[in-house]
């Protein structure tokens, strides 16, 4: 293994890794198809050399097990942020990037030259002016730099006052904290946090995902996308078959599931004239197209759409426009009351009615109640009656449970 | 813009606190300091391009080595992090933290950035309806008032309406502010002195306090509260196989990748996973579990078996009394 390399030049491989490491924690050597023993062990070894406190290890017969433990409840920050931490970069990229900040620190504004020429007498590191040229021309375009034309001449300065003001105003570090934790693009707040030395120590969240964040590229790019209105081509790998087809479509919004943690994009699809879902970790490559004419008057229907929606199908199989669905539960009040709430508070708008003293109905038509399987079977030990339009829904249901009894031996 | 970019590399993180040490410093204090920020292996990468002058960021002078910046070194802000500033600026719950006046001035300093997102870019469709007041004047001091509390490891006394409705009184050390996704809301993991001299934990809304102050008495001893909560985590982890039939595999280690498990392949379509909670995660744990109805079979441990033949019990006779 004398190739192996801590740092990487591209993510997307990695992701997957990552996240069958993560996701599974189950697979050996040998359950990673498609793979060369060595790409394996070196990707294995890259995991453990990021991971390597929460990196846990079974021997088995077939093989060592390796996975990824992760408890949420007990991490101040996301373990796996450090994995968008390991790009690799050249000896020339570091020690640019030290000195050339640390040259414009005080606020003066140079030319390339006088970088050149300075680089040179006061940190004893030679670069061609096309380099210092080239270089600060992409720290522009990341930001770090200033650039201003003065007649014929282009010169380079450095802005630290936000960088100051952040690292000076402990209730804005307080917000990164948390944030970094518990909101969108988490891994940028993260940055932020390290960049001014400052670590999360005082909030948790429940219902983290962490590995999701494996997808915060792609939710970058389409982020970018939706604020331009335009269309995209999405390159989607099928989850089941692992089959590459390219879709087109307009990109409207991001949905997320506050349960498992999953991300969609919502878009419309022009040549079926459909509102459909792509889980973000299927898709694996996003092209920006053409801006798009009606993209207002698509927002506008998806809002529309959205009522309807109980989670993200947009149809269910029995292929009814919209399908009802009625659930009668028990309820012993005022003791059991906090079932009433959770109808109420989790019923994405379907109505609760006291039929009868302790008797309850929940009622809602959305467009697919297959969607709505495993919320209705949290309330199992209350239900006296579950119908719906969509008869294979109420069929799965009552079926499911003859199962169940059958598993678990529950006699009369 | 790239998230995936050089400049947020780790190894550039440890040899800025390396740099910005004013000292000289040995190979021994290098590798320490690259050995606790660092991967695993990236002392066997960093040194020999430091002591090579491949990297030429060090005076050698012997075996010290002296940093070339000057002392007050400060990375910029890119224009990536702007905008995610300039997103955060519009969530509700930088009110909690920010004052009206530090709002201004940092939507005055990112003003001509565009935000990385905007609010209605994102819908989530499973979020309960009933989330905290972030608006509410008494809820934002009560958040500050705790947050300050658990920074100093300061008591605090707390008015509460509990969920049965009683109004109680109580001092405690916010140890941890925990936000729930799922209901967006804040709860406090508290310590409150017990009967034996002992700490325990307690969870508590913020939504459902009516004053918070602070007392003039800070927590005298360190308390280690990871270790508070696994050893609150049931001896017995609850075991579940898993049939890998409609991607129930693939959901089910989503949906509770959040709790630490375990998972290992016992036949050629069965999965058996471990999962490790407490009394408090147990209820939440269950109707998780039976959400998943027969794709999933719990297997042990007895108590959480017992819960769940409890409630398959209770439905079998509804269902057979109603017909």
């Amino acid at each position: 293994m004398s190739d192996f390399h801590e740092l990487i030049k591209s993510f997307p491989k990695t992701r997957e890794y990552v996240r069958d490491f993560f996701v599974y924690g189950f697979k050996t050597r040998n359950e990673f198809k498609n793979k060369s023993p060595r790409t394996y062990d070196n990707e294995r070894r890259r995991l453990e050399s990021w991971l390597s406190p929460f990196v846990h290890k079974d021997h088995l017969s077939n093989g060592a097990n390796i996975s990824l433990a992760i408890d949420s409840n007990l991490l101040d920050t996301n373990p796996l942020f450090r994995v968008w931490k390991t790009k690799s970069f050249t000896d020339n990229d570091i020690v640019f990037h030290f000195f050339i900040l640390d040259l414009l620190q005080d606020g003066g504004k140079m030319t390339a030259e006088e970088i050149t020429d300075d680089l040179l007498t006061e940190y004893e590191a030679f670069f061609d002016i096309q380099t210092v040229r080239r270089k600060c021309n992409a720290y522009q375009k990341e930001g770090l730099l200033q650039k201003q034309r003065k007649g014929k001449t282009v010169v380079y300065s450095l802005d630290t006052s936000l960088a100051q003001w952040l690292k000076s105003n402990e209730t804005i570090l307080d917000a990164l904290a948390f944030f970094q934790l518990a909101g969108n693009l988490g891994m940028i707040g993260n940055q932020l946090t390290d960049q001014f030395d400052y670590q999360n120590q005082t909030f948790r969240v429940k219902h983290s995902f962490f590995v999701h964040t494996l997808e915060d590229e792609i939710l970058l790019d389409l982020l970018n996308i939706i604020h331009q209105q335009k269309s995209a081509a999405l390159e989607i790998k099928s989850s089941k078959k692992g089959v590459i087809n390219t879709t087109y479509c307009v990109p409207l919004q991001i949905f997320i599931s506050t349960r498992s943690g999953r991300r969609f994009l919502c878009a419309y699809i022009d040549r079926s004239k459909r509102f459909t879902c792509f889980r973000l970790d299927t898709i694996k490559k996003v092209t920006p197209l053409e801006k798009t004419e009606a993209y207002e008057e698509l927002q506008t229907k998806l809002n529309r759409n959205r009522r309807q929606l109980w989670g993200v199908s947009f149809q269910g199989r029995e292929r009814h426009h919209l399908d009802k669905l009625t659930m009668t539960i028990q309820v012993f009040e005022p003791k059991e009351s906090y079932i009433v709430d959770r109808l109420r508070r989790e019923g994405r708008g379907g109505t609760v009615t006291k039929t009868a003293p302790n008797i309850y109905q929940y009622e809602i038509e959305v467009f697919d109640c297959n969607e709505m399987l495993p919320w209705i079977r949290t309330f199992i030990g209350r239900i006296l009656s579950l119908e719906c339009s969509a008869k294979s829904v109420e069929r799965r249901f009552y079926e499911d449970l003859q199962t169940m009894y059958q598993m678990y031996q529950i006699e009369e | 813009m790239e998230l995936f970019s050089e400049i947020y590399n780790c190894y550039y993180q440890v040899l800025r606190h390396l740099l910005c040490t004013q000292t000289a410093l040995t190979k021994q204090q290098i590798g320490d300091q690259i050995c606790g920020e660092g991967f695993e292996e990236s002392l066997l990468s960093i040194i020999p391009k430091l002591e090579n002058g491949s990297w030429n960021l060090f005076h050698q002078d012997g075996d010290l080595f002296f940093s070339k910046l000057t002392s007050s070194f400060i990375t910029p802000v890119s224009t990536l992090q702007k905008s995610y500033l300039k997103a955060l600026l519009t969530d509700p719950r930088m009110q909690l933290f920010l004052s009206q006046e530090q709002l201004e001035n940092l939507q005055q300093m990112l003003s001509s950035v565009t935000p990385l997102w905007t609010q209605e870019q994102f819908y989530y469709y499973d979020r309960f309806i009933d989330g905290d007041p972030y608006e509410n004047e008494n809820y934002r001091r009560n958040f500050r008032t705790l947050l300050t509390a658990q920074k100093n490891h300061q008591y605090v006394d707390i008015d509460y309406n509990s969920p049965n409705g009683n109004r109680v009184h109580h001092h405690y050390v916010p140890a941890r502010l925990e936000y729930s996704v799922k209901n967006d809301k804040f709860r406090v993991l508290a310590l409150k002195n017990a009967r034996d001299h002992n700490m325990k934990l307690e969870i508590l809304n913020i939504s459902r306090m009516q004053s918070v102050s602070l007392i003039e008495k800070t927590l005298s001893f360190e308390v280690d509260f990871n270790a508070l909560i696994q050893n609150s985590y049931y001896r017995e982890p609850l075991k579940l196989h898993i049939i890998n039939k409609r991607n129930a595999l693939e959901r089910a280690m989503l949906h509770f990748a959040n709790y630490e498990k375990n998972t290992t392949k016992i036949d050629e379509n069965t999965y058996e996973c471990l999962i490790y909670y407490n009394q408090i995660m147990e209820t939440e744990l269950l109707i998780e579990v039976m959400s998943f109805g027969p794709m999933l079979t719990v297997i042990g441990n007895d108590k959480f078996l017992k819960s769940l033949k409890a409630r398959l019990q209770r439905q079998k006779k509804l269902i057979t009394d109603n017909h």
